[in-house]
């Protein structure tokens, strides 16, 4: 299992590093709506998770990520 | 690896310098990112760089129909339209009732015209190969358990407009139609559409299904690059029967219709069938040879025989080595080879030192050996022609002629007493793809190895300046089928003739034929009143044994620019060479 951060990097092509809780389609060139598709579809897999449509629609930043994860009690891998 | 993962991959990937490309365009009516780079990704590992075009989000009518669109910049040598059923339809997809029967026919068949007419429209601007899918059928109807009642139903309807483009595509070498109702059969309609992604991005396939999807289309990718494997090379024991019948015995292999022989039975039935379809078979096998060829012979349930085999290495040598040699002697290249053992060492090692060999990795369980054989996309051509029906009989007419070769003192009174008869043929609708296969096939007797689809054939018999012939050849034992093409740009005003293309296929090599086809050649030349041909050899892996061919006929060599060497023949100067043929010249 990779970490969210690990996972987050590999999709959107970003060194780990300059990931933040702010990270958002604003400030990350490859985060466009396809490929948030692309990163709905891994974190699935990854995590083993079913988000729902509003889930998905809510999420503004990777921080919301987070939380939602933890929402479906998600505990490992996903801080640092 | 799932569609993300193919697009991550495939930013890696950068072209060199021994790699072919070709252009892919995607067309359609919804969501299909991801489909490009996967398909990138696949064309890679068969040193294939491909570049892609995709039309606007659900801008494919407007590229088609618009001749200076960036579809036809891009100059696709395929293009895959992708049309969804519930976009395509429209409202009519959820209100498909609120027309009664005679609506619902005149709609139907509206909606066909419209593919119809886009499909009219690329093939009159384009020579790239379409491939069109059917529409998917949907697996819900207001109608219930109605809905096979209706009149003209919503799934009959749809059936129906499927129908009407299969049809549509069976006189057309160039369109093709996937499936996508088969498709869908085998990885489920579930599997197929993902809810969530639909609604968030109109993908109308889920991200799984993509990916799947372009496994499917390296089908056309695979005869549209003259990837197309021949030949199939298998292992024995444990591969074409269950156990070891050194150690075990003919009578306690497993190999019959029941229980765990079945596996086995169903395999070779499946080899079969690709060997009535015109794949080659040989076997490489570490065994004793009388062990073995007992079974082949005797075994009550061996559907696979000696005479299905065009070359047999049994033996206790290295694979390897067996496998050049049955290369060898098919007069084939080994990547052409496809080798089938259920030894995973075996395999591992034919990988690393044959990696043009394509190495299929058997599942463990032989039951699933049959479907191994189903889910190959590397057999597919174009087009079946009456050469690969009658391929196996043509090896087996082979192994006679070698029987009296080896029974005649030399080689001149060898190929006297054959009686080659050559029938030369002007290229055309009948013999088109034959002629369009054997430029892409050809690899040793071919002069400058241009690769040919049918319709460019076409193209360059209707331009009127080319002059394209094909050769028949039979001998006392059979029918070798069409074998020979020749393709000369005629420069009639300038007074000389170009050779494009020159080739004979590796069945006829070693006969002479070559010179009597050139002879033939350059009779025509001296009744057009032609005074020069212009020839080349364009040397590549694999054609040395034609290097010479221009020399020997008396053509003169000019100059030499990136190996390429260009020859001229002055008309009255040519070599003769002995010719064993007789030559019989057909004006249609």
């Amino acid at each position: 299992m990779e970490t969210l951060k690990e996972l987050f990097a590999r999709v959107l092509d970003i060194d780990k590093n300059d990931i933040n809780d702010n990270s958002s389609p604003n400030n990350v060139a490859l985060w466009d709506s396809f490929n948030g598709l692309m990163l709905v579809s891994e974190l699935e897999k990854n995590f083993d998770v079913r988000f729902s449509m509003n889930e998905v629609m809510m999420v503004k930043n990777f921080k919301d990520i987070k939380e939602t994860l933890k929402k479906h009690s998600i505990t490992e891998g996903i801080e640092g | 690896m799932e569609l993300s993962d193919y697009i991550i991959e495939s930013r890696k990937l950068a072209k060199n310098s021994s790699m072919r490309d070709v252009r892919i365009a995607f067309l359609s009516n919804f969501t299909i990112n991801g489909i490009a780079e996967t398909m990138k990704f696949l064309c890679f590992k068969y040193k294939v760089y491909a570049e892609s075009y995709i039309s606007q989000y659900n801008q494919y009518a407007q590229d088609i129909l618009n001749k200076s669109s960036g579809l036809y910049h891009f100059k696709p040598d395929i293009i895959f339209i992708l049309l969804d059923i519930e976009n395509f339809f429209g409202d009519y997809y959820y209100f498909y009732y609120r027309m009664d029967n005679q609506q619902r026919g005149d709609f139907i068949q509206k909606k066909f015209d419209e593919i119809r007419e886009l499909i009219k429209f690329l093939k009159k601007n384009t020579n790239a190969k379409i491939i069109v899918n059917t529409l998917l059928i949907p697996n819900y109807s207001s109608r219930g358990i109605l809905e096979n009642k209706q009149d003209l139903g919503i799934r009959g309807g749809i059936y129906n407009l499927n129908n009407m483009l299969e049809s549509l595509s069976v006189d057309s070498p160039q369109l093709f139609v996937f499936d996508m109702n088969s498709f869908c059969s085998k990885v489920g309609y579930e599997f197929m559409r993902d809810k969530k992604m639909d609604y968030l991005g109109d993908m109308k396939i889920s991200p799984s299904a993509l990916v799947k999807i372009s496994f499917e289309y390296m089908g056309y990718i695979i005869p549209l690059m003259s990837m197309t494997k021949k030949c199939i090379v298998l292992d024995l024991d444990n591969t074409l029967w269950g156990g070891i019948v050194g150690e075990e015995g003919i009578e306690n292999i497993k190999l019959g219709p029941e229980k765990e022989g079945k596996p086995f039975l169903d395999f070779q039935k499946r080899l079969l069938e690709l060997f009535e379809k015109g794949i080659i078979l040989a076997v490489n096998s570490k065994n004793n040879y009388e062990d073995a060829l007992e079974v082949i012979r005797n075994h009550k349930y061996m559907i696979l025989k000696e005479h299905h085999f065009a070359s047999m290495k049994i033996n206790w040598r290295d694979k390897v080595t067996n496998m050049k040699e049955i290369a060898e002697d098919l007069n084939i290249g080994v990547d052409s080879l496809v080798y089938i053992d259920d030894d995973k060492t075996n395999r591992e090692l034919m990988k690393n030192i044959l990696p043009e060999v394509f190495v299929l990795d058997l599942p463990e369980d032989p039951c699933l050996y049959p479907s191994a054989i189903e889910s190959l996309t590397i057999f597919n051509l174009f087009n079946i022609t009456d050469e690969d029906l009658n391929r196996g009989k043509m090896y087996a007419d082979q192994n006679r002629r070698e029987q009296f070769r080896a029974e005649t003192t030399d080689i001149e009174s060898f190929l006297k007493q054959l009686e080659i008869k050559v029938d030369i043929i002007q290229a055309n609708k009948m013999t088109i793809p034959r002629v369009a296969q054997l430029t892409q096939k050809t690899n040793q007797f071919n002069l400058t190895t241009r690769r040919y689809q049918e319709e460019d054939i076409r193209s360059l018999l209707e331009s009127g300046k080319h002059i394209i012939k094909c050769i028949n050849v039979r001998d006392r034992f059979g029918d070798y089928g069409l074998t020979g093409v020749v393709i000369i740009t005629k420069c009639d005003n300038g007074g000389y003739w170009d050779i494009d293309t020159f080739l004979l296929s590796c069945r006829i090599l070693g006969k002479n034929i070559e010179f009597s086809l050139m002879q033939n050649i350059i009779d025509d030349a001296r009744r057009a009143g032609i005074k020069k041909i212009f020839g080349r050899f364009i040397p590549t892996k694999k054609n040395k044994p034609a290097e010479c061919f221009l020399e020997e006929c008396g053509f003169l060599l000019d100059k030499e620019e990136n190996e390429e060497k260009c020859y001229t023949l002055n008309i009255g100067e040519e070599k003769k060479n002995n010719s064993y043929a007789e030559v019989i010249e057909w004006k249609l």
